[in-house]
């Protein structure tokens, strides 16, 4: 078990910087997600923690002392690949055993190692195949097994569930909340999923462009997201966004657009005066509501029964806003609904630096 | 419409055929030939109807080559110097292809690109300066000279061959052997070599191949009995026994029997090796 902490980390290839200044800090057992859409920077930054890559300025500090000047084999880390990265040419037993045998370890302690994480992840009856012999979700075991037999202080994960069909994906993703949970050793995890962010992190850094866009625990992340993009990158169904004018007299700010009108009260006293700004609303937030009660007022557009909930497209004005509502739903499309939502559950962004307003 | 087209395809796997026997024939004709050459009477080989198969076949051919020549010096010289050429490519020209393969450096692609100008000029133009060079360091006449004389054009070969190989290699093996306690040159050896094993041994066949069988530097570049080769050496017999052509075929067919060997015990792995990376999975 091991903290982490990254300062200032930049890198450049030649003159493209792909990090810009990433600063985050992990506590000692916690699980870091590092979330974006491809190409943001996430697994530069992981290969940089591992080592596998130098850094062009900043530090990284496991467990307090830096380690970028330590080749990959020294710094007490353990990754697991996208590819899983199993040796093609070894038995499973001697994949799992590798980074023992590289540290000398005797044959007997060796076996006996191999033997415990190979139990652990259930796997003990494949220890004398070959990686071409194994199905995706058996690798990934091994890929984990070779991982965990050395007891490293932290763990690397390279988008690990992204080539298991959808069923494996979500039995892997237990194990390994469910593995963290018993062996308690720091993780960083790189994933391009929200899903996987927000099951698994302790903590997520939302990445996008080389810069962290959010970092904050995944509750903080959904219900505060700190921009546009987080906001529209974590959720399914997408967050709704409605462009509108921000109004505000320091006590009370009002959001108007064709078809909405929300009054909320401030604490922040910033005056607004017609400000163009956007309202975000996560789908499920929203409620059917009456006349009264109602912050959107629209037609039904489209009602797509998804089994659990129905999701239904409202033409508000001239903008589309998705709808998560309960299965059993009477309304038809061309009908008229109106729409309400907590106030808490609600988010407002500059329509121009995208920037969460806090009111 | 079924019929004409049935047709069709078979005139066209009868032309397909038709071409594929007469090509191996082409190939295999001179290497019969040779061998059924090896094996008549010197009476049988000159005379006035042809004979294609020896009425009397005799071995008597080879056991002149093997016991009244210089024939087994000239194999032995032979393999030696194969061997030299190999050894030498595949010390120094595994670690320059993994360099290639893994490392950007400054001057990279034009220091591949001088690999390749190498093999662009016709080996005469480099015999010259190359018998100067082994004569200013007493390596003419020699079997380590003649050896360093085809590394210096082989090498290049057999770093590209390599190259490919190594590219086809997953990185994050590497990666993951580095991270597991390797060093680079632990994961170059235990992860990426073993992956690259059919390419090695193809690469190394190339190399060996042609170092066994090159005439024109051997002629060059070695002078006595001590360190001269086996084609060199077969065609200076053609004087010698004023063209005993049986002997002389006998003397082929066991010149290229070590390579037909090779080829043989290895290539599935040789046919393996060079299609690595064309297919993936």
């Amino acid at each position: 078990m091991a903290t982490l902490s990254l300062q200032n980390v930049q890198k450049s290839y030649g003159g493209l910087q792909v990090l810009h200044g990433i600063d985050v800090e992990l506590e000692d057992g916690g699980f870091l997600v590092l979330l974006g859409p491809s190409g943001c920077g996430k697994s530069t930054l992981l290969n940089l923690i591992a080592g596998l890559d130098d850094i062009s300025a900043g530090d990284i500090r496991i467990d307090g002392r830096s380690v970028v000047e330590l080749a990959p084999k020294d710094r007490n880390i353990a990754m697991v690949f996208q590819s899983y990265a199993l040796y093609p040419t070894m038995t499973v037993e001697r994949n799992i055993g590798f980074g023992l045998e590289m540290r000398g370890i005797n044959g007997i302690e060796r076996s006996a190692a191999v033997k415990k994480a190979a139990d652990l992840l259930q796997i003990s009856h494949l220890l004398d195949r070959r990686p071409a012999n194994l199905s995706g979700g058996q690798r990934q075991r091994v890929a984990m097994g070779r991982a965990i037999v050395r007891n490293p202080d932290l763990f690397l994960f390279d988008e690990p569930l992204s080539n298991l069909d959808a069923k494996l994906r979500a039995e892997m993703r237990t194990e390994i909340k469910r593995l963290h949970g018993r062996l308690g050793t720091s993780v960083v995890y790189v994933t391009h999923d929200q899903i996987e962010a927000m099951t698994l992190g302790t903590k997520v850094a939302v990445m996008k462009g080389g810069y962290i866009q959010q970092f904050a625990d995944p509750q903080t992340i959904y219900e505060k997201p700190a921009n546009m993009f987080v906001a529209g990158f974590i959720g399914s169904p997408p967050m709704n966004f409605v462009t509108g004018t921000l109004t505000s007299d320091g006590r009370l700010a009002r959001f108007e657009a064709p078809g909405v009108r929300v009054e909320a009260p401030m604490s922040s006293g910033e005056i607004f005066r017609a400000k163009a700004a956007v309202l975000g609303i996560r789908p499920e937030e929203l409620k059917i509501a009456d006349v009264t009660g109602s912050m959107l007022t629209g037609t039904i557009d489209v009602i797509e029964p998804t089994g659990p909930d129905t999701i239904v497209t409202v033409r508000v004005g001239d903008q589309a806003v998705v709808a998560r509502l309960p299965s059993r739903f009477s309304s038809k499309a061309g009908d008229g609904v109106y729409l309400r939502a907590e106030l808490a559950g609600l988010s407002l962004f500059d329509a121009v630096t995208e920037m969460r307003i806090q009111l | 419409m079924a019929a004409t087209r049935r047709s069709r395809r078979m005139a066209a796997d009868i032309l397909t055929y038709f071409v594929l026997v007469s090509m191996s024939l082409f190939c295999i004709g001179p290497i019969a030939w040779m061998f059924l050459t090896s094996l008549k009477l010197e009476a049988d080989i000159v005379t006035q109807t042809m004979q294609y198969i020896p009425n009397r076949i005799t071995f008597q051919n080879y056991v002149a080559i093997w016991t009244q020549s210089s024939f087994p010096v000239l194999i032995g010289n032979s393999f030696i110097v194969t061997l030299i050429t190999v050894i030498v490519c595949l010390a120094t020209g595994t670690l320059a292809a993994y360099a290639f393969s893994r490392y950007t450096f400054k001057g990279r692609n034009t220091l591949m690109l001088g690999y390749l100008v190498v093999r662009m000029f016709p080996a005469v133009m480099m015999i010259i300066p190359l018998y100067v060079v082994l004569r200013s360091v007493g390596l003419i006449d020699s079997r380590i000279g003649l050896a360093l004389a085809y590394t210096s054009f082989l090498l290049p070969l057999f770093v590209w061959m390599l190259k490919g190989f190594f590219d086809a290699a997953p990185k994050e093996l590497e990666s993951a052997a580095r991270i597991d306690g390797s060093t680079r040159f632990g994961a170059m050896l235990w992860i990426v070599i073993p992956l690259a094993r059919n390419g090695l041994v193809a690469s190394s066949i190339f190399v060996a191949i042609a170092a066994w069988n090159e005439f024109l530097f051997a002629l060059m570049l070695t002078t006595g009995q001590g360190s001269r080769t086996w084609p060199v050496g077969l065609q200076l017999m053609v004087g010698e026994f004023q063209l005993p052509w049986g002997v002389l075929a006998a003397g082929g067919i066991l010149s290229i029997l070590p390579v037909m060997l090779m080829f043989a015990l290895v290539q599935r792995v040789m046919v393996q090796g060079l299609t690595a990376g064309a297919i993936k999975g």
